[in-house]
């Protein structure tokens, strides 16, 4: 035991100053079982109960466990498709991989859908990195910004005349993922406490919106024809635009009353948080 | 205001910077967003972690609203770095003074410490070598954030398990030293002095006997795990009674000092924290008595 009620004499001519200290004990807690550390040892108190080594331990082990912790939080489903042992492997790969240089630990997991979509053998599994992307979309919708949603009554006072000009804006929770497997039917099974299977591919990309309704999120799969019309107007593309972009799946002299229904749906499930004319 | 705080026992010196005595509350916790809000309990504020609400919208800052209706709130974060030999980052401050104008705290505090440099971030609250040179370069960093806010922050002290041969002084007295010249409050954690105080050696009441009473804003109380040649500070279990014990001693020579529970993990439902913020009542009073007689 060391006795901290007296001072000791600095070790003026070799010690190191704070950046170099910090530097170096960080440089371990990064990478503790890679590198020598015998300077960061060096500047420590071992006591014969716990060594330097043990003690510096404790920040190594601390660090890698609370960011798991911190992965496990926003991607739950991801951790129940691949299970225990292949998501703590995956986690200690992407904290090894991607250094955390955000200060709030909510950000933190920011890039796993980008590392498992690219990185082997995780990017064998594409059902991994979509279930991340969709799990981040949530989080994402979460805690987005407020802002107020339109009523039918707002659509319905724009002069006839003024239609063809009008813009929206989306509320700011709204995501959009192209999936081309089902893993929002895995991460609603798995939500409900029922029965999940494995995801399926699909045949190709199906659309999906995530956004959030008050203070809840929800997800749910877009036609062609409807996703094109929301990636448009979130573009800035005007309702004339639109109708004419609609033609590619819709009957000319039936686009803008399809658009005019899309627009519809939309506001009631309050997507649409302002328009301008 | 449904909650009172009690009445307050004061030993302060005149011309302490503190603010006013909160009394008894908790550590602002997700789980219980709604059990707060439908039964209004007797908890006389609460303590945020900043970061939490460091978001546009959404669930987090309804509840947020909603709750500081009701309650005084203080501000706690576990980001500002103050002693890393990085730049303060003014992204973080902003963020904490958008916040803050939302709020409108009773005070803000977080943790001597630092939590990474060359702009990473190890999340966890690393101790400093208690030298001369960390104190000017820390209360530097204090004087420019203090500055910032507009505002005295409170200082933590954080628990650990490192120390530096080149540290030159007790961490009672870095702490004190920070304190004093830069002009800013302190949050002591008993908890944290009492896991200290196993893992180096030291005797916990010293530690408090090198604190001026005059500084010291809050206080926190938490549990730790006991891993035989140390202690870890987890913050997942309930107080144990050395703790208690020092938070006693802790009330003799400060007095009416705001106090929270802080459980960080293991969130046990709101009914146990109010037991266990009932004994800290209790012993407070407890102690105000046998000091009155």
């Amino acid at each position: 035991m060391i006795d901290a009620t007296k001072p000791r004499e600095a070790r003026t001519p070799t010690s190191k100053d704070l950046a170099r200290l910090q530097q170096d004990f960080q440089n371990y807690v990064l990478a503790a079982s890679t590198l020598d550390h015998a300077g960061i040892e060096a500047e420590v108190v071992g006591t014969t109960k716990a060594s330097a080594k043990s003690r510096l331990g404790i920040y190594s082990e601390a660090y890698r466990l609370r960011l798991i912790e911190a992965l496990d939080t926003d991607y739950i489903t991801l951790h129940t498709l691949v299970g225990d042992d292949t998501f703590e492997k995956l986690a200690l790969a992407y904290v090894d991989a991607y250094p955390s240089k955000v200060y709030n630990m909510r950000w933190f997991g920011a890039q796993l859908p980008e590392f498992l979509k690219t990185t082997p053998p995780y990017s064998n599994y594409p059902a991994f990195g979509e279930m991340a992307a969709f799990e981040w979309a949530l989080t994402l919708a979460f805690d987005a910004d407020n802002a107020p949603v339109l009523r039918i009554e707002d659509i319905a006072a724009v002069p006839g005349d003024a239609w063809a000009d009008m813009t929206f804006a989306c509320h700011p929770s709204l995501q959009r993922l192209d999936l081309r497997w089902n893993v929002p039917a895995f991460w609603k099974a798995i939500g409900n406490e029922e029965e999940a299977q494995a995801p399926q591919q699909n045949e190709f990309p199906i659309a999906w919106m995530i956004w959030r309704r008050d203070l809840d999120s929800y997800f749910r799969s877009l036609p062609v024809d409807e996703a094109w019309a929301l990636d448009a107007i979130r573009s800035g593309a005007n309702f004339a635009e639109v109708c004419s972009g609609l033609c590619e799946w819709i009957d000319e002299l039936q686009a803008a009353q399809h658009a005019a229904g899309l627009l519809k749906g939309w506001v009631s499930e309050q997507l649409i948080s302002g328009l301008k004319y | 205001m449904t909650a009172t705080p009690t009445s307050p026992v004061s030993f302060r010196k005149p011309g302490s910077p503190c603010h006013r005595y909160l009394g008894f509350g908790l550590g602002l916790r997700t789980p219980h967003y709604d059990t707060i809000l439908e039964t209004r309990p007797a908890v006389d504020w609460f303590e945020i972690l900043s970061e939490n609400y460091f978001c546009a919208g959404g669930k987090p800052l309804h509840y947020l609203d909603r709750i500081r209706a009701d309650y005084p709130v203080v501000m706690h974060g576990v980001s500002l770095s103050i002693g890393s030999s990085d730049e303060v980052n003014i992204d973080y401050l902003k963020q904490l003074k958008t916040l803050a104008k939302r709020v409108e705290p009773q005070w803000i505090s977080d943790h001597l410490c630092w939590t990474g440099v060359a702009g990473n971030n190890l999340h966890d609250l690393m101790p400093l070598p208690y030298t001369e040179e960390a104190v000017a370069h820390v209360v530097s960093h204090v004087n420019q954030v203090q500055e910032y806010l507009g505002r005295r922050i409170a200082l933590e002290n954080v628990s650990s398990y490192v120390t530096y041969k080149q540290s030159a002084m007790a961490e009672w007295d870095f702490l004190r030293e920070i304190a004093e010249r830069a002009d800013c409050l302190i949050l002591l954690d008993i908890n944290n002095i009492y896991v200290s105080s196993f893992n180096h050696g030291f005797d916990p009441h010293l530690y408090l006997e090198g604190i001026p009473t005059e500084r010291v804003q809050q206080f926190h109380l938490a549990g730790h795990r006991h891993c035989d040649d140390y202690i870890i500070d987890t913050h997942d279990e309930p107080v144990i009674d050395p703790v208690w014990q020092l938070y006693a001693h802790a009330v003799r020579r400060f007095g009416d000092v705001s106090t929270i529970i802080e459980r960080d993990d293991n969130i046990p439902p709101l009914e146990e924290l109010l037991a266990e913020l009932d004994h800290a009542r209790r012993i407070a009073a407890s102690v105000e008595t046998e000091l009155a007689a």
